[in-house]
């Protein structure tokens, strides 16, 4: 790709970025209204659900109701997984007691655990935030062990000419030279959070985006449930946009590669 | 120059090296690579000593043990009469890699010993500030270690460990990353600091011509197991300047550490010890006489 393709005018690049899902939308507004096909309704009466949903306070409802769960679960998760990999990443002693077990907890599907935490932590917040913690722990975890594991040894031998002491090693230099490494592993986990809590709450739950797909989906109320879907992939172009620009500022030390 | 060479700054004392690779008694038993051998050195005050030495001769890990990053096996080494146990402040090391902190901008990164050793952030802001700008590079302060050019890292490098006042630099092919000309530029500029702060500097490197220009004295080592076969005084006048690489002296003194080295005529064979373990060890060849 060269420069002047890249760089093309500002309309033609709104253009660019927008014909195809324009084409979308017309296409799903007029082309239901000749089929009426109850499973795909028009996106006209699926913004009319919308608008109702979101005027009776439902749609918030869930809205939040599913958003604090992830954001719980990820802020746990991430947070024992930034330390425990940081740990590992530099004690290779440690990770040779640890490695296997993770290894086997890592690659047992995350769903399948569900049944389990249900039976010990009934289907209230508990049993969804345990899920999200155990599904968004380990892209973290994994990223995390590699960056410290990647840390330049002239770094660290240049920090410790200084006489600085572990504690410093791990906060000045290891964690920093980490982090970005640490953040593409936390964005993983927040997509990964995003649907773990849809499974969960379609399983059992009373409320959440996901138990609102799933029982307006039982109910045919099609237009209703489309709302959810539509809601649900919103907020996780949102989430993912706002993590990017966080990793991005976060990382602005780096230098760019095209 | 050499402000007070008398006094004593740095000393080793038969300091010796061997790595030793495990290995199970089937095999053989485990295996002996010195690296170091019998190695003694005084440094005076406030000197420049350059060392030289084919590759692999145990040169830079000399000067890690005297910063302390790494543990010799036999002899010990001084600093300001007291031994050498582990890193401290009283060194400073510059490594060829730069080994700049990316995510700390410039400032930052010449304030980090400072942070290590307790320094108010107001008071180490004024000291890095003033080093920054010793070096020539106040206007990129702010930036990032990746917006710069080789041997401006290497400047900030050398800013940094200055910034927590070192009495010894112990530097490690600083310049070999550099291109000729600005290396040419960064001898000058290392000179006019080393005059300005008067510190002790051991300097490692692969070319005889930037020991011969920079040093009071080059010290030339022997290939692996590395000792010091001679050191070689250097009497040419200060302030020098790269044009001093033109004169007939600096020739002289250049030649005389080039023979040194193309004879340090050494080399390694295996012997076997009383003991039975296996060791490989120098045999010095005849010494040549100027």
């Amino acid at each position: 790709m060269n420069d002047n393709e890249r760089t093309g005018s500002l309309p033609q690049r709104i253009f660019e970025n927008s014909i195809v899902l324009i084409i979308i939308v017309v296409v799903w507004l007029f082309v239901p209204l000749y089929t009426k096909n109850l499973f795909l309704p028009s996106l006209f009466s699926i913004l009319e659900s919308f608008r109702d949903l979101a005027l009776n306070g439902e749609l918030w409802l869930d809205i939040v109701y599913s958003l604090r769960i992830v954001f719980a679960g990820l802020l746990i998760a991430a947070s024992v997984a930034v330390v425990l990999g940081m740990l590992l990443g530099r004690f290779a002693r440690l990770e040779r007691y640890l490695d296997p077990t993770l290894q086997i907890m890592r690659n047992t599907p995350v769903l399948a655990i569900l049944p389990v935490f249900i039976l010990f932590l009934g289907i209230g917040d508990s049993s969804k935030i345990a899920i999200v913690i155990w599904a968004t722990f380990f892209p973290t975890l994994l990223n995390t062990i590699q960056g410290a594991k990647n840390v330049d040894a002239n770094l660290i031998r240049s920090a410790q000419s200084m006489g600085i002491s572990s504690g410093g090693l791990f906060f000045k230099v290891i964690l920093p030279a980490a982090s970005p490494f640490i953040l593409a592993g936390f964005r993983l986990s927040a997509g990964v959070a995003m649907i773990v809590i849809v499974a969960a709450e379609m399983v059992g739950a009373q409320h959440g985006l996901g138990f609102m797909i799933f029982n307006y989906q039982h109910s045919y109320q099609t237009s209703r449930m489309y709302v959810g879907i539509l809601t649900l992939a919103i907020i996780g172009v949102f989430l993912n946009f706002g993590l990017v620009k966080l990793e991005k500022h976060l990382t602005r030390w780096q230098e760019k590669t095209q | 120059m050499a402000a007070d060479t008398n006094v004593v700054e740095i000393s080793t004392a038969g300091l010796g090296l061997v790595y030793r690779k495990r290995q199970s008694a089937r095999r053989g038993g485990d295996i002996y690579f010195p690296a170091l051998k019998e190695v003694d050195l005084e440094v005076g005050k406030g000197e420049f000593l350059s060392l030289v030495g084919p590759s692999g001769c145990g040169k830079s890990t000399f000067l890690y043990i005297l910063a302390g990053l790494h543990k010799q096996t036999s002899g010990a080494a001084y600093i300001g009469g007291e031994e050498i146990t582990g890193p401290s402040l009283n060194r400073g090391i510059i490594m060829q890699a730069y080994a700049l902190f990316p995510w700390r901008t410039i400032q930052k990164n010449v304030e980090f010993g400072l942070e290590v050793k307790g320094v108010p952030k107001p008071e180490r802001q004024r000291i890095a500030r003033e080093y920054i700008e010793l070096v020539g590079l106040q206007e990129f302060a702010d930036h990032f270690p990746y917006e710069l050019s080789g041997g401006m890292k290497q400047r900030i490098a050398i800013a940094r460990a200055l910034a927590y006042d070192p009495d010894v630099l112990l530097m490690d092919e600083p310049f070999a990353a550099v291109d000729e000309q600005t290396r040419g530029f960064l001898h000058e500029e290392l000179l006019r600091i080393w005059e300005r702060t008067q510190k002790t500097i051991i300097f490692v490197t692969h070319s005889i011509d930037e020991a011969v220009l920079l040093s009071d004295r080059v010290a030339v080592m022997t290939p692996s197991p590395g000792t010091i076969r001679k050191i070689v005084d250097i009497p040419l006048p200060r302030p020098r300047t790269n044009a001093l690489v033109n004169t007939e002296e600096f020739r002289k003194a250049r030649n005389k550490v080039w023979q040194l080295l193309q004879t340090a005529g050494t080399a390694t064979k295996e012997v076997k010890k009383e003991d039975g373990r296996v060791v490989l060890d120098t045999v010095l060849q005849e010494e040549v006489v100027f």
